[in-house]
């Protein structure tokens, strides 16, 4: 009972952490509709720019899930207990790529860019480090969760853990794998819309421009690409998962 | 729990291994195959102690040991045919095994373990489209194309029917007899020991309790009586 007392009363504080304040809300909502009014028809001047800008931030989230998959795939090796029982190298690979796993693609993405420069290479390595530990948590889970009868049964012809992985576990998981990596990418192509907030690079970037300067019709533009570009994705990789898995 | 168990099996013999269930069948064949670690005791194979072997001297160890469980535990998304040339990893290099790309040496033990078990048609079906009785006998050619010298069979026709049970147990002690293997099965339909085996262990509780020739098998305490007991244990 004193429990539930104190989780509504955290609950409750929340909300002033949060600033809820309906109040302005009411007040800032005729300027939204205003704005939208504003934004028809869409501006098209400059649709080739923003054309190319979402094909960056489309390549951008893609070899960044690449680079991602490309780190993932030992990681989740090592952070594998029924690949890996020593615990000396489990514990250091979860905590690896629970490190990797809990800073958000934006924020590596805000450090590469200072490292690297503006561009969309900074985003490409954020979206790469931050999903490598997304997937290699999700891909070590699929891996402990296999009946370890098989490669029980590959390890008593007297093959080593290399060849006990290539042989009886990859066939096992793969389609998990590629299912895994697909929706990831997904999963980038939306979060990869924002990076250019931080200079990372693609349509992002424009976008904040346009709303700085209180462009409504660009903004309209912006997001009806956007609409397109992960409606598009997602149909793609749910053709990609039926053709693979 | 096993303890005070202790028995020799001369190469070439075929030993049954009965035991109500929880007897620590199970736990004595992980025992023998180091896929469980026993506390205390000495495990002899072919003359070496595999409880002190460290982990490359019990890989090359375990190519001598044929494992058959009662789950058959194949590769389940593979061909039977790939799921034999399992049977030849400990002996291929790291990138055959990795590129699936075994030698015609190789590829013909495989189809000659899976011929052997009749199978020979089904070398193209996944594992996971044969019957419980093909699948139990793909896996005994992954052991057959492994050409180990002992064949431990933990239960290896408990989930099959009795027709299936009777011709997985004669194909393992045919190959047991035309190439010397030694062989020990557990067992727990003790019908189906005459006829099978040269010798029965009799687990319970833990504890070896007989250790006889199969022609004294019939002045043992009749199989009822095996189970029965169990509960003042």
């Amino acid at each position: 009972m004193l429990a539930l007392l104190v989780g509504v009363a955290r609950y409750a504080a929340c909300f002033h952490y949060a600033e809820i304040d309906l109040g302005r809300l009411w007040v800032g909502l005729p300027k939204l509709l205003h704005w939208t009014a504003q934004a028809w028809p869409p501006d098209l001047s400059e649709l080739d720019l923003l054309l190319f800008r979402a094909a960056q931030t489309v390549a951008m989230a893609t070899i960044g899930t690449s680079l991602a998959v490309l780190i993932a795939a030992p990681l989740c090796l090592l952070a594998a207990r029924n690949v890996i029982p020593e615990s000396f190298v489990y514990h250091p690979a979860r905590w690896l790529l629970d490190l990797l796993r809990g800073v958000d693609s934006f924020v590596f993405a805000l450090l590469f860019v200072a490292a690297v420069g503006l561009g969309p290479f900074a985003g490409v390595l954020g979206i790469g480090l931050h999903s490598a530990g997304s997937i290699a948590k999700l891909w070590s889970e699929a891996i402990e969760t296999i009946e370890p009868g098989p490669l029980e049964a590959v390890a008593m012809t007297g093959a080593g853990r290399l060849k006990l992985v290539s042989y009886a576990l990859l066939p096992d998981v793969l389609p998990a794998l590629l299912s895994t990596s697909l929706y990831i990418w997904e999963f980038n192509i939306r979060s990869s819309t924002v990076l250019g907030l931080v200079g990372a690079g693609g349509i992002g970037q424009d976008l904040k421009n346009a709303v700085d300067l209180l462009d409504f019709r660009s903004v309209a533009t912006i997001i009806l690409i956007i609409l397109a570009m992960v409606t598009a994705i997602d149909r793609t990789s749910a053709w990609l998962r039926r053709r693979l898995i | 729990m096993l303890s005070d168990v202790s028995f020799t099996i001369m190469p070439g013999e075929v030993v049954a291994l009965i035991g109500p269930s929880g007897a620590g069948k199970t736990t004595l064949f992980r025992c023998l195959a180091r896929l469980a670690e026993a506390d205390d005791g000495e495990i002899h194979l072919l003359g070496r102690s595999i409880r002190l072997m460290r982990s490359g001297q019990l890989r090359t160890a375990r190519r001598d040991i044929g494992l058959v469980f009662q789950q058959h535990n194949l590769i389940r998304r593979r061909s039977a045919l790939h799921n034999v040339l399992a049977g030849r990893l400990g002996r291929v290099p790291l990138w055959r095994a990795m590129a699936r790309r075994f030698k015609g040496d190789d590829r013909q033990r495989a189809y000659a373990a899976l011929d052997r078990v009749d199978l020979l048609d089904f070398a193209d079906r996944r594992a996971d489209r044969l019957s419980g009785g093909q699948q139990q006998r793909v896996a005994i050619a992954r052991v057959l194309a492994q050409e180990s010298r002992v064949i431990l069979a933990d239960e290896p026709v408990a989930s099959l029917d009795p027709a299936a049970a009777v011709s997985v147990l004669s194909l393992l002690r045919d190959i047991a007899h035309d190439r010397g293997i030694t062989v020990l099965c557990s067992l727990h339909q003790i019908d189906l020991v005459p006829g099978f085996a040269d010798r029965v262990v009799v687990l319970r509780a833990g504890r070896l309790v007989t250790d006889d020739a199969i022609k004294n098998f019939r002045s043992l305490p009749a199989g009822g009586d095996i189970y029965a007991d169990q509960g003042e244990q």
